[in-house]
């Protein structure tokens, strides 16, 4: 029996295929919700993917309580979130294509079994949903929200991994299929969301390393998320106004200024997006980051 | 007696400058201190004297009751194996791919060797208060269930499933190529994967009775041990935090105090309520500072709120730590950032 995945071997894409990854905390959740809206709002029909266990994309699409199954969270824009359970059997029935009469059961426990212990066997369940949805061929764009840069970094090298580890079999000849798609440029696009700081700066400038020594995917895009816009005024400024909050405030943005610059000039930015100041909820920071997309 | 303090929280919070913040105040007063940092800044680093490649604790420069340690996953593990693994099963655990895998990706190994770290500490009796800096999990209290999800990797659940015995040896393994249902699986899953994951399994379950006491002991440190969550303002940290009180409640452990980092002074808020026009020549700059002082009041305000939520709902005193640009990495500002914390009293 032809698994399934052949049949979209050397097939055309005409999905565009967006991993989100960076450091923790730095906002990509909030990112991917925004690149998300901001196709939607196109008139896309877009598939947002969370992959990742924090606050999570959810909170960002003001839906907290995602599935695997995809729902529609707004007009046009259809999110889900992993569970490694679901997957599995999803992985199994349409993937691994078990012949008839086989035993479902103890096929799906040695899963499990490798899922736990078998490196690459978990990543490339995880990021093999995105790429089905991808060969659906039903979405314009299939956006995913990976946990961390050591994550994404290990589902990238899963394919590697797993054709070390078994020399024949269906998930060896599946993995490499994924690793296809994963270093396709027309298809697949990777975004690292970084704060202008010295942790989430050095560690991309790593990752980035690492990925273009192994030619895993496309030179990735770097989002500065959290940058604080310019105040509008300078150091030597400072000595007109005041003692007082005004002159204390102004301080702390000139010190955020300088410290950013520093670490700026260390990267190549793609887009800068904004600290947003005094803004409460999830929801609401994508949305702001939405409107500062459209308007580019 | 060590006196251990755990400092756990989301990424990017600045656990690791909290928890050296913390280490210099309490070797200022006099405790012999050791930090154990998971992966610091590069100049936080360079003050701590940890930037070399090993992860052997030394004296900080300058700080003569302070000392610091980096945590070496694989190193962690190296010692792990060759303390509780006969010599022959150590010499094929450490080339094996599966447990190379596991000590580097299984998120739980990680936080073990962190947590079997601490426990080496706290039994060298070598220092009277140890600060552990938590490794970034994928979510939840990773650090602390490390010991028990660690046991069941090795306790040979998943073995006895493969093999089908109830007490698993080697020569099980024979009879495992003559169960046709595994077999079945090896081939859609891939050439001999099942039975290479069985042999790795094996092996690890030689160390099972030593692994498993010495989880037991780990767990007895952690539970003795004092935690701390240290949080920002922002929607996930703080999202992370109440996970980790619901799944430290889990297993009946209660934070003592959370570390407000990041804040901004509250002054701000008031001044900016009250400001009228900022009588200066220069009145484009009065514009400018003024809407400032709005912006980062707004700041100001949604720290508050968040600060005041926490502690309302977990009874706990917030301290209110400020925001410092660029963040502390000398000995004196790492021990002012921490001044009006108290931990570790009795």
């Amino acid at each position: 029996m032809v698994a399934e995945f052949w049949r979209y071997a050397g097939m055309m894409l005409t999905t565009d295929f967006v991993l989100v990854t960076g450091k923790g905390g730095t906002g990509k959740s909030a990112v991917t919700a925004a690149l998300a809206i901001e196709r939607a709002r196109r008139g896309q029909s877009v598939l947002a993917i969370d992959l990742g266990s924090g606050l999570g994309l959810g909170a960002h699409l003001r839906a907290p309580n995602l599935r695997y199954r995809p729902t529609e969270v707004r007009a046009g824009l259809w999110a889900m979130t992993m569970v490694r359970a679901a997957a599995l059997d999803e992985y199994l029935k349409t993937q691994l294509h078990v012949p008839q009469g086989a035993p479902t059961k103890t096929i799906t426990s040695a899963l499990n079994v490798l899922v736990d212990t078998a490196p690459g066997v978990r990543e490339i369940i995880s990021i093999g949903k995105p790429v089905f949805e991808l060969w659906k061929g039903t979405w314009d764009a299939v956006i995913v929200d990976t946990p961390s840069l050591g994550q994404f970094q290990s589902y990238l090298r899963a394919p590697e991994t797993i054709s070390d580890l078994v020399p024949t079999g269906t998930i060896k000849r599946q993995a490499s299929s994924l690793a296809e798609v994963l270093a396709d440029p027309s298809t697949t696009q990777v975004i690292i969301v970084a704060n202008p700081a010295e942790l989430p700066v050095l560690e991309t400038l790593e990752a980035i390393e690492a990925i273009e020594a192994e030619h895993l995917c496309p030179r990735p895009s770097i989002v500065m998320n959290r940058t604080v816009r310019s105040a509008g005024f300078t150091a030597d400024q400072l000595k007109l106004l005041p003692t007082g909050p005004i002159k204390e405030a102004a301080e702390h943005q000139l010190s955020i200024e300088a410290l950013q610059s520093r670490w700026i000039s260390e990267i190549d930015v793609d887009v800068s997006l904004p600290y947003l100041m005094g803004v409460l909820t999830p929801g609401e920071v994508a949305l702001h980051l939405a409107d500062e997309l459209s308007s580019r | 007696m060590t006196k251990t303090l755990i400092v756990t929280g989301a990424g990017g919070v600045g656990k690791t400058t909290l928890s050296a913040g913390l280490g210099v105040s309490l070797a200022r007063s006099g405790h012999t201190t050791l930090v154990l940092t998971i992966d610091p800044a590069r100049r936080l680093a360079d003050t701590l004297g940890v930037a070399a490649l090993d992860d052997i604790p030394r004296q900080v420069a300058n700080e003569p009751h302070l000392h610091a340690a980096m945590l070496d996953v694989s190193a962690s593990w190296e010692a792990i194996i060759h303390r509780y693994a006969d010599p022959d099963v150590a010499d094929r655990l450490l080339v094996n791919p599966y447990f190379r895998a596991m000590a580097d990706r299984f998120p739980a190994a990680q936080s073990y060797a962190a947590a079997e770290r601490m426990a080496e500490y706290i039994e060298s009796g070598h220092y009277d208060v140890l600060i552990v800096d938590t490794p970034p999990s994928e979510g939840g209290i990773d650090f602390f269930l490390a010991p028990a999800k660690t046991g069941d990797l090795i306790s040979g659940k998943l073995l006895r499933w493969l093999t089908g015995s109830s007490l698993p040896g080697r020569s099980i393994l024979y009879r495992f190529t003559a169960r046709p249902m595994l077999r079945l699986a090896d081939t859609v899953l891939g050439g001999a994967m099942l039975s290479d994951v069985a042999d790795f399994l094996l092996d690890l379950r030689t160390m099972y009775d030593q692994l498993s006491v010495r989880s037991k002991a780990i767990e007895r440190h952690l539970r003795a041990a004092e935690t701390v969550i240290a949080t920002t303002a922002d929607p996930t940290p703080i999202h992370e935090t109440r996970r980790f009180f619901d799944e430290l409640a889990g297993i009946k452990i209660a934070p003592t105090a959370i570390l407000f980092n990041q804040m901004l002074p509250q002054s701000w808020i008031a001044s900016d309520l009250t400001a009228g026009r900022l009588e200066i020549d220069d009145k484009d700059l009065a514009v400018v500072a003024t809407r400032n002082l709005s912006l980062w009041a707004s700041e100001a305000r949604r720290h508050s709120v968040a600060a005041r939520e926490l502690s309302a709902r977990y009874g706990l005193p917030v301290h209110e730590l400020t925001w410092q640009v660029p963040p502390p990495t000398t000995l004196d500002d790492l021990a002012d950032l921490v001044a009006d914390v108290t931990v570790l009293a009795d």
